[in-house]
């Protein structure tokens, strides 16, 4: 049986849309001929929301890739001259390829390690009875494109693998006995919708070049994208014609820039100017200088100049920079809150109001004894009255006991995982036998150990193929493969496993002032959405009043705990020991549930309780009570202050937080840091 | 194979939209699929089922595990493991072809990524020491529907492995040693309760169509659906039988539909109102506005005519744009399109 390296690009009998009829892009396109003109410039990565060409780009790219040379007859041949044929079982002996288009290797997010770096091909090694080595995809993309569509959800190990290579031009196998170094030049092109989750800071700035795309706002442009992707669809050879001149030219022009490529020079000067742009933009290490300085090259030969010009460099720089500078990190995964028709639908008048008078309100925190009318005049526990002169007319809401919060802006949220927690979460590590014995996840690689619960069958099969001859000697066996115990692998699975997120919000009327309680449901919505990414299940339980209740029952609906949330409303006494118990009860019930279970319960509150269980001070109770459920380890909890930072500090969330052994932010502090800050807190 | 008798999807009452949206991707299948989200109890799993009767007819290679169509031959076959076949087809010559109906294949909430994109076939690589691929549910699917009840509720490697071969119409394999490509165009058909969460913005973009279906508030068609539902139960072949009529009446459209769709054309002033109201509504990308443009003609040959009416573009947004309205982050999903079409108009 011939393994399929040396096939055509996965294009099959399906016309590819070709590169030069896509509508608009520039940008997109630009970084991606860049590349394809100088393959270390380190890769694209194309962000951007659904549907706008992204893939038809790449796929359409390779169409204008000079065919590979001779020497290039076999992906592996080629990439590894000290692999003869006789070793690389792809090749069966003495067959020639024919010349072949450049090669678009698609990595499939499923993709298991040996398939990517390379390894034993264990049915050519039983046939042969030497080692054999099988190409990996990394040989296969060389001279060509390695495409990685949703890259952001590419388990971070392959990632890690693929820019090495990327990087380097090489590609290293150590497997099984077995080192192999090979050329891997490729074109690196990743693709993703950053509403998925974002790529971690370190992955993200060794892509070279970063583009983000949008969709099209013109509307004649529009219009004729439309058109041109239904005269694909019907007459798909017919429009291929139409734009073979285009394709031609655009091809010529790419194989002239190739050629022009190594005698272009950059001037001194220039490389200073460089230097210039990557420090003012505050960017961390050489790689973008090194970045630019490849790109601006390949964006003169593109241009027929061999020396590299200003604006060559000012036309890459952005493509270099946007994902790399710390001001100039793209913007974080929820999309900017659009003039959206259901806002439109509420009386803007009342948010207007909100606004309005929020200047007014108490300087200081406080809170109330009831709910009755005018509630945010409650009386204050510290000297800082409302100046009553500034209190404009009554307003018809003032008279409601309850009021509404708009959701104020959201964010990206930092790392909110306890350390220990990460080993469990990474699926490597110890923590992971628990669940290679519930064979769930996605299989990415195997390794040695084990009791061969759940055996890898492949890496056993390419362990025991070496040995075989040997084997076979005085065996009665009546398999092909003959396997021992040293043989066995296991399967090292990776699964992103969501934890159970409990939100315990104070829903007091003090959360009410000064626009607190907006800002509070910005920050569980921003909370929110990172539990999206990361698959977790939310519960959510509101104190205000005399009790708490659990107003979201665990669930995986983010989306019903973000309309809960926008819904949820604000008046009331703080009954903190309540809501404290019962997110405790209802964690409890979790936990026996699901034992392996590690709960994050964050508490959003300004700490002032004030309604107590029994008939002791409030804030003794729940200081008391906090101090109790603190001792039971298996709940992370993380205590959101929601005091404003003004003259008078209570600090009571803040020894709430350290009586529960709980990490403490203020709502600023969920913010995730600058690139750098987050890199150096959890790069281990 | 003897198969149970379904419930025949023309005996469904009421749930227009959804109806039309499962005839339209029968017609089309490049619309992309529909996702049919409802309370429990709407007939969803009933519409899909009993599209059985009205499926269209394709010719394939006979036995072929990937469902190729005769010309389509090529990657696929290497390593193949019906050798037979695969040494025909290096010889030249025509396989065999069979015309049967297109098949739905489930996919169920549990399954493994191992079975949804095939794997090593383990048997045979012990017995024979050779790899073989083992084709899963996506070679099954190839060429027909795809259908996922619960699909909010799927495994999230595998709404990854059904977004990568959903947008390339190729599903590729790279796992255990095995190395294979085949191409694997399916219908993708997913039903959920949105009670129980909704679905990742990728994969909700992956389906053509959306339609939101609910329990009818009319008495008479109430008791219409359980008398009928009733009647069915009893005696499923007589019921099935008295539908037959309507079910081949509908199958003769729909056959006519495919014929007559490369000839609907559409008007550049509609295309303008179909990019407008993309552009009004604040859809994602581009995918909205193509998929809105083949639906309306979808529809338009559906009705027998060769010219898209506003009327089709405007039915066609109620299918394809209600999932595809830029929400806030995860704001339900909006189900009213013409109110919002309104709002969007009077800005």
């Amino acid at each position: 049986m011939k393994s399929q390296v040396c096939t055509a690009p996965p294009s099959g009998p399906a016309r590819v849309y070709p590169f030069s009829a896509i509508v608009g892009q520039e940008l997109m396109k630009l970084a991606l001929i860049l590349n394809a003109i100088e393959p270390r410039t380190g890769g694209v990565l194309i962000r951007g929301e659904k549907g706008t060409a992204k893939s038809t780009a790449v796929r359409g790219l390779a169409a204008l890739l000079p065919p590979l040379s001779d020497q290039h007859r076999c992906g592996c041949v080629a990439a590894a001259p000290e692999l003869d044929s006789s070793r690389c079982g792809a090749v069966p002996l003495g067959w020639t390829a024919p010349r072949r288009s450049a090669p678009v290797v698609t990595l499939p997010l499923n993709a298991t390690e040996d398939m990517v770096l390379g390894g034993l091909d264990f049915s050519a090694t039983l046939r042969r009875g030497k080692p054999v080595f099988q190409p990996g995809l990394l040989a296969r993309a060389h001279g060509g494109i390695l495409y990685v569509d949703e890259v952001n959800l590419l388990d971070d190990h392959l990632v890690d693998i693929i820019l090495d290579a990327a990087a380097s031009g090489v590609n290293v196998v150590e497997r099984e006995g077995t080192t192999l170094r090979h050329d891997a030049r490729f074109t690196l092109v990743g693709t993703m919708n950053p509403e998925e989750g974002d790529l971690r800071p370190q992955l993200l700035e060794r892509f070279g070049l970063c583009v983000e795309v949008g969709s099209e706002q013109d509307m004649e442009m529009r219009v004729e994208l439309v058109e041109r992707r239904c005269g694909f669809e019907l007459d798909s050879a017919g429009f291929c014609h139409r734009f073979e001149h285009d394709e031609a030219e655009l091809s010529s022009r790419l194989a002239r820039a190739r050629e022009v490529l190594p005698s272009v020079r950059m001037e001194r000067r220039m490389r200073s100017i460089i230097g210039e742009l990557t420090r003012s933009r505050n960017v961390a290490g050489h790689r973008a200088d090194l970045v630019i300085e490849r790109a601006a090259s390949a964006h003169a030969a593109w241009n027929g100049r061999r020396v590299v010009a200003i604006e060559d460099v000012l036309a890459v720089a952005e493509m270099a920079l946007i994902h790399r500078g710390r001001d100039a990190l793209p913007p974080p995964p929820p999309p900017p809150p659009q003039p959206e028709p259901e806002q439109e639908e509420q009386n803007p008048e009342q948010q207007q109001q909100d606004e309005a008078q929020q200047p007014e309100e108490l300087d200081a925190p406080h809170e109330e004894s009831s709910a009755p009318p005018g509630e945010q005049q409650g009386p204050p526990p510290e000297p800082s009255a409302p100046n009553p002169a500034s209190v404009p007319p009554q307003r018809p809401e003032r008279q409601t006991p309850d009021q509404q919060f708009e959701v104020g802006p959201t964010f990206a949220v930092k790392k909110l995982v306890p350390p220990d927690d990460r080993l469990l979460r990474r699926g490597s590590g110890r923590r992971s036998r628990t669940r290679t014995s519930q064979k769930q996840g996605r299989y990415v690689r195997s390794r040695l150990e084990g009791d061969g619960r759940d055996l890898a069958l492949d890496a056993t099969l390419r362990a025991a193929a070496p040995h075989q001859a040997r084997r076979r000697e005085g065996s009665t066996a009546r398999t092909a493969v003959i396997i021992r115990r040293q043989d066995w692998r296991e399967k090292v699975r990776e699964k992103r496993v969501g934890c159970f997120i409990l939100f315990v919000v104070d829903a007091s009327g003090s959360m009410g002032a000064r626009g607190r309680m907006a800002a509070s449901k910005g920050a569980i919505l921003s909370l929110l959405l990172d539990a999206y990414q990361k698959r977790d299940r939310v519960g959510m339980i509101a104190f205000r009043r005399n009790d708490a209740s659990v107003i979201l029952p665990p669930t995986s609906s983010i989306e019903l705990a973000a309309k809960l949330l926008k819904d949820l409303a604000v008046g009331g006494r703080t009954p903190l020991s309540a809501g404290l118990s019962r997110a405790y009860e209802l964690l409890r019930v979790q936990l026996r549930r699901d034992p392996n279970l590690r709960p994050l319960a964050i508490v959003i509150t300004d700490g002032k309780s004030n309604v107590s269980l029994g008939s002791g001070s409030p804030m003794d109770e729940t200081l008391r009570l906090a101090g109790r459920i603190g001792d039971d380890r298996r709940i992370h909890w993380i205590v959101v202050d929601t005091e404003e930072p003004g003259v008078v500090h209570f600090e009571l969330a803040q020894r709430l937080a350290g009586a529960l052994g709980a990490e403490y932010f203020r709502i600023d502090g969920l913010r995730a840091a600058d690139l750098v800050n987050v890199v150096k807190g959890h790069s281990s | 194979m003897k198969q149970q008798v379904k419930y025949p999807f023309t005996a469904i009452v009421g749930q227009e939209r959804m109806k039309t949206g499962l005839i339209l991707t029968l017609v089309n299948p490049t619309l992309g699929g529909i996702l049919i989200r409802g309370e429990k109890g709407t007939a969803k799993s009933t519409a899909v089922r009993g599209l059985a009767e009205i499926l269209p007819w394709i010719e394939v290679v006979r036995d072929c595990p990937f469902q190729l169509s005769p010309d389509e031959r090529g990657e696929a076959c290497e390593g193949c493991f019906r050798a037979t076949c695969r040494e025909s087809v290096e010889r030249g010559e025509t396989p065999e072809r069979v015309r049967r109906q297109i098949s739905v294949v489930e996919l169920p909430v549990g399954a493994t990524e191992d079975r949804v994109v095939g794997t090593l076939d383990l048997e045979y690589a012990l017995r024979e020491g050779e790899k073989l691929f083992e084709p899963g549910l996506l070679a099954a699917a190839h060429r027909g529907i795809l259908y996922v009840d619960e699909v909010n509720l799927l495994d999230d490697h595998v709404v990854d492995v059904l977004l990568d071969s959903a947008a390339m119409g190729v599903n590729t394999v790279e796992r255990e040693g095995v190395s294979h490509t085949h191409p694997a165009r399916f219908t993708l058909v997913g039903t959920m309760n949105p009670e129980e969460g909704e679905l990742r913005p990728q994969l909700l973009d992956r389906f053509g169509l959306c339609v939101t279906v609910r329990g009818s508030l009319d008495l008479e068609e109430r008791v219409e659906v359980v008398e009928r539902r009733v009647a069915f139960d009893e005696h499923p072949k007589e019921f099935a039988a008295r539908w037959q009529k309507e079910s081949e009446q509908l199958s003769q459209r729909m056959e006519s539909a495919i014929a007559l769709y490369p000839r609907v054309t559409v008007s550049r002033k509609l295309i303008m109102d179909i990019s407008a109201t993309c552009l009004d509504l604040g859809v994602d990308g581009h995918r909205g506005d193509i998929i809105m443009m083949k639906t309306a003609k979808t529809l338009a040959a559906y009705q027998g005519r060769t010219e898209v009416t506003h009327e089709d573009v405007e039915e066609a947004a109620e299918l394809v744009l209600p999932h595809r309205v830029r929400r806030q982050p995860m704001q339900e999903i909006l189900e009213d399109m013409r109110s919002l079409r309104r709002q969007a108009a009077a800005r």
